[in-house]
């Protein structure tokens, strides 16, 4: 407080300390001249360092006068006038009044430098609770609320907002201590200029340029503090006090600016933090890209190399083939064929389940005779035993013919691949009325924390680490998308043959002409109808 | 008769099935194995003379074998890989193996690597007097000279170098990491851009040296992996340079 001149209630203060010091004489002649005490100086002496401790220097100052004048008027000779007689007095009153000056000035000073450290360690304070909710949230606008609340208690000001943006008319307000209601519109802006280097920032006032306003300007004064971070400017801190016109003063402005620092940091921050993130998206996007990449590359060279192979084989006229070696050739050629067509349909199935583009066309299919397709094509290529049991008594499932073969055809391929050397498909009937068709094998089956993960795109079930990745990863997730767009479901678990089991779940068809078969009596997803069901005959 | 013997190591059933298929009708005596411990137990039992080998099996990575069979012999592997990535091909030729193909590729391609790296192990690279020979090129590791047709060329010794290398290694596939090593030190091993510039210098050196003489497919690039070496064979089997051909 201590440097400040005193406006109009330091001046009252002043004549109270003047009436202040003229009571206490009064006192002291009460009190002392009965008792016969005549050096009342200390007392004058005490009312000093009183003053110098409540009010500062300058009081104390002219408490001292005052005491000095109070002094001469009451115990000097001749008494109760100025006049001064021995020159001893007047040495005593000189010393009286420079003791007074000095223990004043003293005193204030001590008072002044405990208030000093007081609003020091208040600063630091709320600069720690800025700090803090800087460091404790994530974002700049996640933290500015706690920052701007702490700043305008810590600053002294009424209202106080922040902007982001390169200048004053760019910025966009993301955090105010009074929310919704309108800015002021200032006639003077009172700016912060910091100068690079130890000098001290300075409030320049400056007239805001009114025309752009419509509104006619407010009385307020408002203080702006930019935030910038190495010479960029990011945006300002806006702080308004309506109580009392007066500058803030060194504590204020100090907190104001380190304040504006730490924004400006903590956004710096953010930009960082958003490009690392960026840089990572990228980076794993570009890895996920590559790895589907090269699957696709070896998946389809795999069956591309069998073709090659027993082509060029038949084509080389130095080798005399037999009827059957050339039949077995052309049967490789034909189900590698298949194989890769069928790679080729769940990438574009994948993308379209991605997309959201798939368009099931819903109808009755018998599954007796898709299982029996689909068993018949995969079985050509494997000599492993594959039993179809109790899809004969099944009602017709609503589905989509090649979406189901589809699905069908991927869970025998990954049995076929990953599975030991029995593989079961059954169809039942679930007691809600859902149809239900697993296919099961006794391979090594795929680990508890792993099935979580089987349907995830590019997810590779199994021993990893060792030998080569088996498929692209994706076989399955088309096995969901497709299952779900025919609102359908799908699992996976351990089959009592000792592998993977997986179970899709599809609804029956119902079909008018019957009596209502278990699917009426099914629960309430039966009636949950896709708009898909009423393309059901 | 019988041919030489084939080891196809492979793990997808009808690739391997077309390919023994194929290659025993062509002559060889191929023995099969579509696993890692399988393909250990074959070459244990018949010591074939070149082994196929598909690096990504089921239950060990083909360079793995390729490690094992090059601590007992020198017989030529050849890998056959599905694989866009260039590293695991050059993983596999840094092991040892002698040179790779990627599925799919064709029958006639499969025959020519068969027979060039089966023609190389026949005989030693450099004779008694420690000459190398490859076509009309003749480097003579005594004096430090060489020749293309007779006419002596002017190398620098890094450029010797790498030629002694390369000509140590007819009917092969040098990566780049291996030339890199053998002539600069393992400090230089990533530093390809050397390599590339040496290259086209040694080129341009023995094709200006002899015009007259035909080296094409001497050296040929192989993208991402390194440098396939001509051999003998292969090199004469090049149609010769006429006389609108010199350069």
């Amino acid at each position: 407080m201590g440097g400040r001149l005193p406006g109009l209630k330091g001046m009252a203060l002043v004549a109270a300390t003047i009436t202040g010091a003229l009571i206490a004489a009064s006192g002291a002649i009460a009190l002392l001249a009965p008792l016969g005490v005549t050096h009342a100086a200390p007392v004058y002496l005490l009312a000093v360092v009183a003053v110098g401790m409540r009010w500062g220097t300058i009081p104390a100052v002219v408490t001292s006068v005052a005491a000095f004048l109070a002094y001469d008027f009451l115990f000097v000779q001749p008494l109760y006038t100025f006049t001064v007689n021995s020159p001893e007095e007047w040495l005593n009153l000189l010393l009286l009044l420079a003791v007074a000056v000095a223990i004043g000035r003293l005193v204030a000073l001590q008072a002044e430098h405990a208030e000093e450290v007081a609003q020091r360690a208040r600063e630091a304070q709320a600069l720690f609770g800025i700090s803090r909710a800087l460091v404790e949230t994530r974002t700049v606008e996640e933290a500015a609320p706690i920052v701007l609340e702490r700043l305008a208690a810590a600053a002294a000001m009424d209202r106080i907002w922040f902007g982001l943006g390169a200048t004053p008319t760019e910025e966009k307000t993301i955090a105010d201590t009074a929310p919704g209601q309108p800015l002021p519109v200032p006639a003077w802006q009172v700016v912060l200029q910091r100068s690079p280097g130890n000098e001290p920032a300075r409030w320049v006032r400056m007239h805001v340029a009114t025309a752009m306003v419509r509104r006619k300007a407010d009385r307020a004064t408002v203080h702006r503090v930019r935030v910038e971070a190495s010479g960029e400017a990011l945006g300002s801190v806006w702080a308004l006090r309506a109580r009392d016109e007066r500058e803030p003063d060194r504590a204020e402005t100090r907190i104001l600016s380190a304040a504006a620092d730490q924004l400006g940091q903590a956004i710096v921050r953010d930009r960082a933090g958003l490009e690392r993130t960026n840089a990572e998206i990228a980076r794993r996007g570009e890895a996920l890209k590559t790895a589907l990449l090269d699957s696709v590359s070896h998946d389809l060279r795999t069956p591309l190399a069998t073709i090659r192979a027993a082509a060029g084989s038949m084509l080389d006229e130095s080798v005399a083939w037999t009827p059957a070696d050339q039949r077995e050739a052309f049967q490789a050629i034909d189900t590698e064929a298949e194989r890769m067509g069928r790679l080729v349909r769940n990438l574009l199935d994948l993308s379209r389940i991605e997309g959201g583009a798939l368009k099931p066309e819903l109808e009755p299919c018998d599954l007796e005779d898709l299982v029996a397709q689909v068993v018949k094509r995969a079985g050509a290529a494997t000599n492993k035993h594959v039993r179809v049991e109790g899809a004969e008594s099944l009602p017709p499932v609503l589905a989509d013919q090649l979406y189901l073969s589809q699905v069908l055809a991927n869970l025998l391929e990954n049995a076929i691949r990953h599975g030991g050397q029995a593989i079961r498909i059954r169809a039942s009937q679930l007691p809600d009325g859902l149809v239900e068709i697993s296919v099961e094998d006794n391979g090594p089956g795929v680990s508890k924390a792993a099935l979580p993960h089987l349907f995830e795109k590019f997810y590779q079930a199994g021993p990893s680490g060792e030998g080569k990745r088996r498929g692209m990863g994706i076989g399955m997730t088309v096995v969901e998308g497709l299952t779900r767009a025919m609102h359908g479901e799908v699992a996976a678990g351990r089959s009592d043959l000792g592998g993977l089991r997986v179970d899709v779940r599809l609804r029956p068809a119902l079909v008018p002409d019957e009596a209502p078969g278990p699917a009426a009596a099914g629960p309430a997803e039966a009636d949950v109808s896709a708009p898909a069901e009423r393309t059901a005959p | 008769m019988t041919g030489p013997a084939l080891l196809i190591v492979e793990d997808e059933g009808p690739s391997l099935r077309a390919l023994t298929d194929y290659l025993a009708h062509r002559g060889y005596v191929a023995y099969e194995a579509a696993t890692a411990q399988e393909a250990m137990r074959q070459w244990d039992a018949h010591r074939p003379d070149l082994v196929l080998l598909d690096l990504g099996l089921p239950d060990l990575d083909g360079v793995e074998i390729i490690r094992r069979i090059r601590r007992e012999a020198t017989t030529p592997i050849i890998i056959l890989s599905a694989r866009e990535d260039e590293r695991d091909k050059i993983g596999g030729l840094e092991a040892g193996a002698d040179d790779y193909l990627t599925k799919p590729f064709a029958m006639d391609e499969l025959n020519a690597r068969i027979r060039a790296v089966l023609r190389r192990a026949g005989g030693p690279d450099a004779d008694s007097e420690g000459r190398l020979r490859l076509g009309p090129i003749e480097l003579d590791a005594v004096k430090r000279e060489v020749r293309v047709s007779g006419e002596q060329v002017r190398l620098t010794p890094r450029e010797y170098e790498l030629l002694k290398v390369m000509l140590s290694s007819q009917g092969r596939v040098l990566t780049k990491g291996r030339l890199l090593r053998a002539v600069w030190g393992l400090a230089y091993a990533e530093e390809s851009t050397y390599l590339h510039v040496y290259v086209n210098r040694l080129r341009r050196k023995l094709s200006a040296a002899a015009p007259a003489a035909s080296l094409e497919g001497l050296i040929e690039t192989e993208p991402g992996i390194g440098y396939r070496i001509a051999d003998h064979d292969s090199l004469s089997a090049m149609p010769p340079s006429g006389t609108e051909a010199s350069r």
